[in-house]
Order: C-alpha cells, then sequence, then structure tokens
C-alpha cells in the first residue's frame, strides 16, 4: 500500500466507513506496517480529541427570525402575481425551441422506463408520508410563531396556516383558543373561531369555546359563538350564555340573540 | 442481492426528500424552505460553531444561508446532493461575512481571546482542558484544512460530498483531510510539550 492509499483508507477506517472485510484487511496490513499504525494511533488520537466540544442549542429567536422572514417572502411573492400575458410569452417562448421535439420523445420514453411498480410506488408513498409529516410539523411553528407576532395581519396570517393543519396538536389548539381570549383585534379573534370551528370534534376545543364565553365583550364575537354554538346544539354553553346576560353593558340586540339561542338549545 | 440497511434508506430517503423538497422551493412553493431549515438547522449552525466559536454569529451566518437559498433558488437544478450544495453555499456565506468585515480571520482571533481570558480565570496554565487546546490548535490550522476537518465530522455526510464543496475528488478530499488530521495533531503535541 503506497502512501496516498494509506491516507485514503486510514480516513475511512476513523469515521468507521470501511467494510467489515476491508477493515479486517486494514488491521492486518497495520499490523506489519509498525510505522504507518504508530501514525494511525497518533491521529486517533487528534481525530477524537475533535469530538470533545459541543455545540450549543440554537436559540428561540433564530427561528423567529427565519420563519418571519420567510412569511415576508411568501407573503411578496402573493402580491407579485404574474400576468396571463407573462405566461403565454413563456409558453411560446419553449414552444418555438428546436431543441422541445427531443426533449418531448426523451420525456416519453423516460415515462414508459420509470412508469411505477408497485415496489417502487410504495416507497414513493412511504416518502410523501415521511414528508408531509415534517410539513404538518414545519406548519405548527409557523403557526405558533406567527400568532406571537405584534403586526395583526401576520396574526391573521397564522390563524390562516393553522386551517390548513390536518391534524393539530395541543399546543396548536392552546394558541388558537389564547388568541381568541386575548387578542387586541376582533378579526383576528373571530379569525380564530373560524379556524377552531374546523376541530370542535375535539373536546378541548368545545370546552375552550365554551369557557370563552363569558369574557368576550365584542359583540360580533358574541353573536358567532352564539350561532356556532345553536349549531352544535351545545347544552353546556347555557350557563356561560347566562352569565353573559348579566352584564349590564351587553348590545339589546345580542341580549335577544342569545335568549333565542339559550331557548333554542334547551 | 443487495442489502440496504435502514440507516441507508433513511438517509437516502432524506436525500430523496430534500432535492425534492427544493425543487418544490423553486418552483414557488416557499413554505417547504421551512421544513429544510428544521431539517438542517443544527448542521449548519454546528458548522459554523465549530468554526468560529460565536453562537450569535453562527445563527446570524445559519440565516444567511436560508436567505441565499431563497435568492438563488432558481439556480437550484436537482442534479447531486442537496447537503453539497447547501454547504457549499455555506461556505460562501461565511466567506462573504469575512470579506465584508474586512477581517477573514475575526474567528481565529476571538478564539485566543477567549482562551486568554480563560487561562486569566484559572491562572494556571497545566489546567488547560482538552477543550480549550483544541481550539487553539484549530485556530492555527488554515482555513481548509479546518473545513474539512468540521465536515469530515459530519457522519451523514460523505467524502465525496466533500469533495464536491471542496471542488476537488473524493480520494483527493480524504488525502486532504488526513493531512490536515496530520498537522492538528503535530500541532497538539507540540503544544503539550510547551
Amino acid at each position: 500500500m503506497k502512501k496516498e492509499e494509506f491516507e485514503i483508507v486510514a480516513f475511512d477506517y476513523l469515521r468507521k466507513t470501511l467494510s467489515e472485510k476491508e477493515q479486517k484487511d486494514f488491521e492486518a496490513f497495520l499490523d506489519k506496517h509498525v510505522d504507518f499504525k504508530m501514525e494511525l494511533h497518533g491521529l486517533k488520537e487528534a481525530w477524537e480529541l475533535m469530538d470533545k466540544p459541543a455545540v450549543p442549542e440554537t436559540s428561540e429567536q433564530m427561528d423567529n427570525t427565519f420563519f418571519n422572514m420567510l412569511s415576508a417572502e411568501v407573503e411578496a411573492q402573493g402580491k407579485s402575481n404574474h400576468s396571463v400575458q407573462y405566461y403565454l410569452d413563456n409558453i411560446f417562448h419553449w414552444l418555438f425551441k428546436p431543441q422541445l421535439a427531443y426533449g418531448l420523445l426523451f420525456a416519453v420514453l423516460a415515462a414508459v422506463y420509470f412508469w411505477p411498480t408497485p415496489n417502487n410506488r410504495r416507497d414513493s408513498l412511504d416518502t410523501i408520508k415521511v414528508a408531509d409529516s415534517e410539513t404538518e410539523q414545519v406548519r405548527e411553528k409557523l403557526v405558533l410563531t406567527l400568532l406571537e407576532q405584534p403586526s395583526a395581519n401576520k396574526r391573521l396570517e397564522g390563524v390562516s396556516e393553522a386551517n390548513k393543519i390536518g391534524k393539530v396538536d395541543d399546543q396548536v389548539i392552546n394558541a388558537l383558543l389564547k388568541t381568541l381570549n386575548k387578542d387586541l383585534n376582533v378579526n383576528v379573534r373571530l379569525a380564530a373561531i373560524e379556524s377552531l370551528t374546523n376541530y370542535v370534534e375535539h373536546p378541548k376545543v368545545r370546552q375552550g369555546l365554551i369557557q370563552s364565553i363569558p369574557n368576550q365583550e365584542s359583540p360580533i364575537i358574541q353573536v358567532t359563538l352564539a350561532n356556532l354554538m345553536l349549531a352544535l346544539e351545545e347544552k353546556k354553553s347555557i350557563e356561560p350564555f347566562k352569565q353573559l346576560l348579566e352584564k349590564p353593558e351587553l348590545d339589546t340586540t345580542v341580549k335577544k340573540k342569545i335568549e333565542k339561542t339559550i331557548k333554542s338549545i334547551i | 442481492m443487495i442489502t440496504v440497511y435502514p440507516f441507508e434508506l433513511g438517509n437516502r430517503m432524506q436525500q430523496l426528500t430534500d432535492n425534492a423538497l427544493m425543487l418544490k422551493v423553486k418552483s414557488g412553493d416557499l413554505d417547504k424552505l421551512g421544513l429544510l431549515y428544521e431539517r438542517h438547522k443544527k448542521r449548519l449552525f454546528g458548522f459554523f460553531y465549530n468554526l468560529n466559536h460565536n453562537p450569535g454569529l453562527s445563527e446570524d451566518l445559519v440565516q444567511n444561508v436560508f436567505v441565499r437559498m431563497l435568492k438563488y433558488r432558481h439556480s437550484y437544478s436537482g442534479e447531486g446532493s442537496f447537503l453539497a450544495w447547501m454547504f457549499s453555499m455555506a461556505r460562501n456565506v461565511r466567506y462573504d461575512h469575512y470579506k465584508k468585515n474586512d477581517n477573514r480571520f475575526d474567528d481565529l482571533t476571538q478564539v485566543e481571546y477567549r482562551i486568554t481570558d480563560n487561562i486569566n480565570i484559572e491562572s494556571d496554565m497545566n489546567k488547560r482542558d482538552d477543550l480549550n487546546m483544541l481550539q487553539r490548535a484549530m485556530a492555527k490550522l488554515d482555513e481548509e484544512k479546518r473545513e474539512i476537518l468540521v465536515l469530515s465530522k459530519f457522519k451523514e455526510m460523505k467524502f465525496s460530498e466533500i469533495g464536491t464543496i471542496l471542488g476537488c475528488s473524493e480520494g483527493a478530499a480524504k488525502v486532504k483531510a488526513h493531512r490536515a488530521l496530520k498537522d492538528l495533531k503535530r500541532i497538539v503535541q507540540k503544544m503539550q510539550i510547551q
């Protein structure tokens, strides 16, 4: 084994990427060449020393900065919709390329060759499942970050992102309920109710909606909740609505609506 | 029959989906960058941190890598390794940072400053721990050697990918890594004698 070859194999040996056989062969070689063995020993010490540094955890601030940047980009992208003319120009530009005919021919041949067999179709499905579940996790994180933003627009965006989540976890539910109870902007609170409506089968969501009834001061929110409870025929909402009726500042129209709702639910 | 080990399959799936995700970002589905960020933020942070030992700066550089990914998403071809593409970008981000701040070697001086500080605290040269010694030794290596050693510590990174990042063949990358490690060992030994 030449010096350079030794350098290559030695590094694979240190990284433990040699196969079992290659490793045995290399160790047998080292036993016969003490100078190389000594060199490797010294390298191993330095290699193991490199394992010492502990990398600190990244901060929450880094995540927030990233997701803010990303949501700003997504928003900017949404605003710059291309015109029909742009797409037509693009299509014509590509249609008149001479290589297109060869490209299409190749694409057809490739499609025939790579047409999924049952096995690789299953692999693709597995891959899609993994990617989907990770997308959900990232979306949840994005929702949590956006709901904490000072801008009402961003918080609305957060609620709308929450609508895209197939199966929400407790953290997102808590964040949405917190938005419903604490957000200063009526539109954001309304959007939170709309989003929570998607998960009314979840006991925590239902309970959270009911508990929020006496805390609401905005007439539009009170009416929306009344309509929702009526649709759900939720008997547990009667008591909180009665508490709301006791408030002297309650709007007269809303009062009538709530009384009507209570009667209908009973 | 070819045996595929679960971790290999995992890596291949990850690789496949990294490429697929970046292609989605390229086609305008920008949300998918969030997924790539979650997957690779720690790895990128580790790369920068092991080179500069400055957590704040490392986080900024991670951010810059993703900003650049968005900016240059149209140039992503989907061919080759996503990791190699990402780390090539990370290298450029790092160089640009030093060029912009006109202090190409500030990470090195920072390490020295930190260590001097530690020595003052401990007031005893003999009490230097392995970590400080490693940091000082690493700081004495030149840029490319430090980079290749840090990259070669990532288990999931293949040497062919390291070669792509450094612009050389797989074999040449291994030889470079071996020699960098040898230099590191020499520096450490020298420090131990002093």
